[in-house]
């Protein structure tokens, strides 16, 4: 089994694993990071979107192994002590979430989208967010939110 | 206005933990010494289980036990029940066939369950049940509701013609005789598509017994732990109320089909007894797609008679639906035509008969309520139908409905059942409707 060893918001981890263990796996099951979840087996929901070395990934279609060496930051990662990350306030502000499933990964890639593009279009929102599925909301508030937290993150 | 009161928003206090990745949803949840569950199911819509071999599979790596039907049915586990029944037209009790949690004879849908791999963990129990060999008598499927009423594949052997019940209701008398002084009758045909709930979060449950004091408990995805326990504990297992306990933690979305008993509820909690161990098992999606309940799927031709000023005189109404291969419950075949009964009488106060509601059981996953239950489709019904009416008769499909409306009595308590209500879509808010909705 190979060893493989990562950055996790910002802690040295290492672990052996079965060389099949997917990155979600190994974030749920040996880290206990359970915020990241998985919706589908076809890579099409994005529940299980974290950051890879920055960029937003689904972490149900990478091997833990090909992190190796990677700074990983998840649901997690984001909120400082008791003070949420802005586009977490903003998510929770504008009621962008009923069951919760979907949201991290939604936190996760709105994230991704505002470090590549600060001040997004509502449509910008809209077509940055085609992999990633909700079933609760009708996505109007997540657009809402995530308009909210860039511009909370603008300043 | 107060902080705190009516008109200002309130945050949800279950925002902060699911903001920050701290949900507790079952799949989150692991207990020591937990072994993990993969259910082997069938390729195929309809076939005989000739043989079910297990040798091979039971050597593999991590392999703890194996069961299948034949298990479950030698300790005398019950069927999964429909908790709601309704009768035929005729008086007789509808249909009800077996439920086996594992299939036992053969198989009726794809996803139907054949055996339980538990091992110490998912892979190789997934592994493991690669390793099952099934010889499968194929046998001719019915996948829709033509193949379904034409009864040559029976889907259950003492089911004639696949036919769950045929049920009516209204004044059959009053309704033809309104339709007979009517100026016009105008008609529909609708059919609402099945369609698969998918929540996000895929089903999943842990079992656990402890042997100590026979108590049972069972984490589960589940909007209805109460009932979940009185069906499973009462009907399918035998075990006495105290000594289950369903936990249901944070629900990824349901949508109603969360409400039903599963089968792989039942199945895990019998066989936590039988290996000392918890068992966790968690659906894939494409398990949700062939085993979730689904919703929806029937067919309704509709009728609404009418004097020459566009008053509505009576309605009439025919419904065909697909129930699935096997028993949902707590509501399953009952739901819908209730629950639209209960709607239809609410919007209408006209003369209504509604001589068939007739669920056929097709070689499809089970079926139950789903959003609304029964009430979307009436809607969608009834708005169609009187819009159809404007359309062909020449009316403001608006004034239509205004005319309805004011000429009306608010439906009696009794006859709902419920609260009063108005009639007729509301017609300020028809009115007020975004541009671009048209009626
Ligand atoms: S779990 Fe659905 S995309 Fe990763
Ligand atoms: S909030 Fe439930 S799936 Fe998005």
């Amino acid at each position: 089994m190979p060893t493989i060893s990562m950055t996790v918001n910002g802690k040295s981890v290492s672990a052996e694993v079965e060389a099949r263990t997917l990155l979600v796996q190994y974030l749920r099951e040996s880290l206990g990071l359970t915020g990241t979840h998985v919706g589908c087996d076809t890579s099409q929901c994005g529940a299980c979107v974290v950051h890879v070395n920055g960029e937003s990934l689904k972490s149900c279609t990478m091997l833990a192994a090909q992190a190796e060496g990677a700074d990983v930051t998840t649901i997690e990662g984001l909120a400082n002590g008791d003070e949420l990350h802005p586009m977490q306030e903003a998510f929770r502000e504008n009621h962008g979430l009923q069951c919760g499933f979907c949201t991290p990964g939604m936190v996760m890639s709105a994230l991704d989208l505002v470090q590549k593009n600060a001040d997004p279009s509502e449509r910008e929102v809209r077509e940055w967010l085609e992999g990633n599925l909700c079933r609760c909301t009708g996505y109007h508030n997540i657009v809402k939110s995530i308009l909210a937290g860039a511009k909370a993150l603008r300043g | 206005m107060s902080e705190t009161g009516i008109g200002v928003a309130i945050k949800r206090v279950e925002d902060l933990r699911f903001l920050t990745g701290n949900g507790h949803y079952t799949d989150d949840i692991n207990q020591p010494d937990q072994s993990h569950a993969w259910i082997l199911r069938s390729p195929h819509a309809h076939a005989k289980l000739n043989a079910v071999d297990t040798t091979k599979a039971e050597s593999a790596p991590g392999v703890i036990a194996i069961f299948t039907g034949v298990d479950m049915a030698a300790d005398g586990v019950g069927g999964l029940p429909c908790g709601w029944q309704i009768h035929n037209k005729d008086g007789s009790p509808m249909a009800e066939p077996g439920h086996p949690p594992l299939a036992v004879d053969k198989v009726r849908h794809v996803g139907d369950q054949i055996a339980i791999v538990i091992a110490e963990t998912r892979d190789q129990a997934r592994d493991a049940a690669e390793l099952i060999s099934v010889d499968y008598g194929i046998l001719d499927a019915a996948i829709n509701m033509d193949a379904a009423l034409a009864g040559t594949t029976l889907v259950h052997d003492d089911v004639p013609n696949n036919r769950c019940f045929d049920w009516e209701i209204g004044d059959k008398d009053a309704t033809d005789a309104a339709f007979g002084n009517a100026d016009h009758v105008v008609s529909i045909d609708l059919a609402n598509n099945r369609l698969i709930p998918n929540a996000m979060e895929p089903r999943a449950a842990i079992s656990e017994f402890d042997r100590t004091t026979g108590r049972y408990t069972l984490y589960t995805t589940t909007q209805n732990p109460h009932v979940i326990r009185l069906l499973m504990g009462a009907f399918v297992l035998n075990i006495p109320e105290h000594k289950l306990r369903i936990v249901a933690p944070d629900v990824g979305g349901g949508f109603g089909s969360k409400i039903f008993h599963y089968a792989e509820e039942a199945i895990l909690t019998w066989a936590a007894a039988k290996v000392h161990r918890p068992i966790k098992w968690t659906a894939e999606r494409s398990e949700s797609f062939v085993t979730d309940a689904h919703g929806r799927d029937h067919e309704t031709h509709a009728e609404l008679a009418l004097d020459k000023d566009g008053k509505f005189l009576g309605l009439r109404r025919r419904d065909q639906g697909q129930c699935g291969a096997l028993t949902s419950q707590p509501s399953a075949r009952a739901s819908r035509p209730i629950s639209t009964r209960h709607f239809w009488r609410v919007c209408t106060r006209h003369r209504r008969f509604m001589p068939k509601c007739r669920p056929y059981s097709p070689t499809l996953s089970r079926w139950d309520a789903y959003r609304g239950a029964g009430r979307p489709e009436c809607t969608y019904l009834l708005e169609r139908l009187v819009s159809k009416a404007a359309r062909d008769l020449g009316f403001d499909p608006v004034e239509l409905r205004q005319k309805e409306h004011d000429s009306g009595r608010p439906v009696p308590l009794s006859d709902t059942g419920r609260a009063p209500v108005r009639l007729w879509g509301f017609p300020g808010d028809i009115r007020k409707r975004p541009k671009g909705i048209r009626l």
